[in-house]
């Protein structure tokens, strides 16, 4: 008993001390430009890591959705401009890591 | 007369400036978060930056940024300016550029300037000047070095940082750490704002001097909110000609950064 919760302690002081780093570490980022009526979007951690498989919601300034879809292995994203309209681009990376991109619609017109 | 002639004297120590040159690459902003406008305002210039004593500066030799593993040429960029000096009599010219961010990343700026003649020291000296701005939250390149014949390159990410913070980075010579180098420290008095120049009690204050360890590290914890420059020099193992004699090169890696205070 005495061994088991000894076992707790050392968990969740590892836990406490580690947790709270790497979800600083993890900030998640997407940005995103328009080349030749295409949006590429890139997702990545602070340190230059690709976000793989994240999910992007594009949305207008309506914020009604306008569509979805995942990064690759370089965290990369890419759809032809839905709507000449402001885009919010979203990325989430999953454990409560999301974050936006706001497209104006003077840039989705290049 | 005893007091005029005290005065006399600390006027004459003062004003012979024999303190640290500096090459100066100055951004508007260290930081480019997204909903930020992405232009970048630079100033480039040859000063003693506590002084604010401008030096003439030529038109860079090189100047330019990289980013994400690739350097691109500004030189194009650069439009000349004058700034009075000490004497309004006498103008000295520095550079300006804007930059328009383009995609994220650390944008490590670096000029190259045209080498300067210091009859004073009789050698000439060439200060290769680097700053990094961090773009859009992708902090991927401020711990390379770019490949400058001398750099200093930081072991403490060079933007994010509150004034006390220590500032550590490395001295590099052709690659290679330079041990024992000697590293020149000033506070850019044009960040202070009007009226609160910071006025050195003594000459020792005015330039910072600290020696890196054996492997060209350094440390420095720095005082006051603004910018910060860096400074190690050494010399080349080549010379340029001047009136027909071979005359040594001052090479300094310069680095800069910015502080602010913890509101």
């Amino acid at each position: 008993m005495i061994r088991y919760a000894l076992k707790m302690l050392v968990f969740m002081l590892i836990a406490g001390v580690l947790f709270p780093v790497a979800g600083l570490a993890h900030k998640v980022n997407i940005f995103a430009y328009v080349e030749a009526g295409t949006v590429y979007s890139e997702s990545y951690f602070p340190d230059g890591r690709a976000v793989i498989n994240g999910k992007v919601l594009v949305f207008d300034s309506a914020e009604q959705l306008l569509l979805k879809g995942q990064t690759d292995k370089q965290g990369m994203f890419q759809f032809p401009v839905p709507k000449m309209d402001d885009l919010t681009l979203e990325v989430d990376a999953g454990m409560g890591h999301k974050n936006a991109f706001k497209l104006k619609k003077t840039a989705t017109k290049e | 007369m005893r007091r005029l002639l005290v005065a006399l004297f600390m006027f004459a120590i003062l004003s012979s400036s024999a303190f640290a040159h500096f090459g100066a690459v100055i951004p508007s902003v260290d930081i480019v978060s997204a909903g930020d406008s992405r232009t970048v305002a630079l100033e480039l210039k040859f000063i003693h930056p506590m002084e604010l004593i401008y030096m003439e500066m030529a038109k860079p030799k090189e100047f330019g940024v990289s980013t994400r593993g690739k350097r691109y040429d500004l030189l194009d960029s650069l439009r000349e300016s004058k700034r009075e000096g000490i004497d309004p009599a006498q103008n000295f010219t520095y550079w300006l550029s804007d930059f328009t961010i383009k995609r994220p990343g650390d944008h490590t700026f670096y000029l190259v300037p045209q080498p300067y003649w210091e009859p004073a020291e009789d050698l000439f000296i060439i200060h290769y000047t680097k700053v990094t701005v961090a773009a859009l939250g992708l902090e991927d390149s401020w711990d390379q070095p770019i490949g400058l014949e001398t750099e200093i390159v930081p072991l403490s990410r060079p933007y994010g940082l509150w004034t006390g913070n220590l500032f550590s980075a490395q001295v590099l010579l052709k690659g290679k750490p330079v041990p024992f180098a000697e590293i020149e420290i000033e506070y850019l008095n044009e960040s202070a704002d009007i009226g609160e120049f910071v006025k050195p009690p003594a000459d020792p204050f005015i330039t910072q001097v600290i020696k890196s360890d054996g492997n060209g590290v350094f440390h420095y914890a720095m005082p006051r909110a603004g910018w910060w420059g860096f400074s190690a020099l050494s010399e080349a193992d080549w010379t340029l000609p001047y009136e027909g004699q071979e005359k040594n090169v001052e090479i300094g890696a310069v680095f800069w950064v910015h502080t602010r205070d913890m509101q």
